[in-house]
């Protein structure tokens, strides 16, 4: 399977989903004004991605800002991971990366936690 | 528009009311891309300055996908809302508000989703939040839902709007809230 890449811009975050080491990040900012369409290739890929048994996946989240439109399809994301580990078909580890400080992206994180059934490492960073 | 039309009275209302940024026109990814910037320059609180920013990014996409005013985006390639993003300030608070033309149809509930979410505290908010955030019925609508919830649990103060109703198909919206200048201050 081929990987996944999305540069960033303004708006847009870095999507870089790596196929064969299971490695898939989204990092920036994100307000599309059009969620849904801009996320709709990304959620094919991992759809694609997630069909295969047995892999070893590590998500990463390294999000300065994102808009509430973009944490709906956060949410979609760990859905899709929760599915895949209960039916069986592999691992996955997920990791919320904040700014050290940055109170209102830990508090995001700590959110996802409580409303998902995934777990979710919340890891601090020092730029 | 006349050649010979003064400013005077834009910027005579910007400093009566302390305004820091006003913008009135189609609200393009570009220009909130430009305000967030122009905010963290000006900002030495960087989580102050975050939070003016997602409340932008809020208001301005209410307008972006309800104001029924529209004008034609290139880069789009459709039809998106014109209105007005303004920033002003008192000596504790920023003021972030939006201006823009509304279906009068919606006044009523518009007003009682404003209401609503004004009288749920902390915890009503959260999982207010997590509900609609859930709602499979809204998660395809253009954003609409969490906004507003989000802007209160961000600046920790009410939503204040404004409706210019003169009983034709048209009203007027306007939406503010504030936020401390000093909330969110650095913490471990």
């Amino acid at each position: 399977m081929e990987d996944f890449y999305h540069p960033p811009d303004h708006f847009i975050p870095e999507i870089r989903f790596n196929a064969s080491t299971g490695e898939l990040s989204i990092s920036g900012e994100s307000f599309h004004e059009y969620s849904v369409e801009f996320y709709q290739p990304v959620f094919q890929w991992l759809r694609d991605f997630l069909a295969i048994p047995n892999q070893k996946i590590t998500m990463s989240f390294r999000m300065t800002y994102f808009n509430t439109n973009t944490s709906r399809r956060f949410l979609e994301v760990f859905d899709m991971l929760e599915e895949y580990e209960k039916n069986n078909k592999g691992c996955v580890t997920i990791n919320w990366y904040y700014k050290a400080h940055d109170i209102d992206m830990k508090e995001s994180g700590e959110e996802y936690i409580a409303d998902t059934n995934v777990e979710i490492n919340l890891i601090p960073y020092v730029v | 528009m006349e050649e010979k039309f003064s400013n005077y009275g834009f910027y005579a209302g910007f400093r009566e009311n302390k305004l820091s940024l006003a913008f009135q026109g189609m609200i393009s990814q570009d220009l909130l891309s430009l305000i967030g910037l122009s905010l963290r320059r000006k900002n030495d609180n960087e989580m102050v300055a975050k939070r003016l920013f997602g409340l932008v990014i809020e208001l301005a996409q209410n307008i972006y996908h309800y104001s029924t005013e529209k004008a034609y985006s290139e880069k789009d390639k459709k039809e998106v809302g014109v209105g007005i993003i303004a920033i002003g300030e008192t000596d504790e608070h920023y003021i972030v508000c939006s201006g823009n033309r509304m279906d009068s149809r919606k006044i009523i509930p518009i007003t009682e989703r404003c209401d609503y979410i004004n009288n749920l505290d902390d915890d009503g908010l959260r999982l207010y939040y997590k509900e609609q955030r859930r709602n499979p019925s809204i998660a395809d609508s253009k954003g609409a839902g969490l906004g507003l919830i989000d802007m209160v649990r961000r600046s920790g103060n009410k939503l204040t709007y404004v409706i210019n109703d003169s009983g034709e198909q048209f009203a007027f919206l306007t939406l503010a809230v504030r936020i401390n200048k000093n909330f969110g201050t650095l913490e471990n």
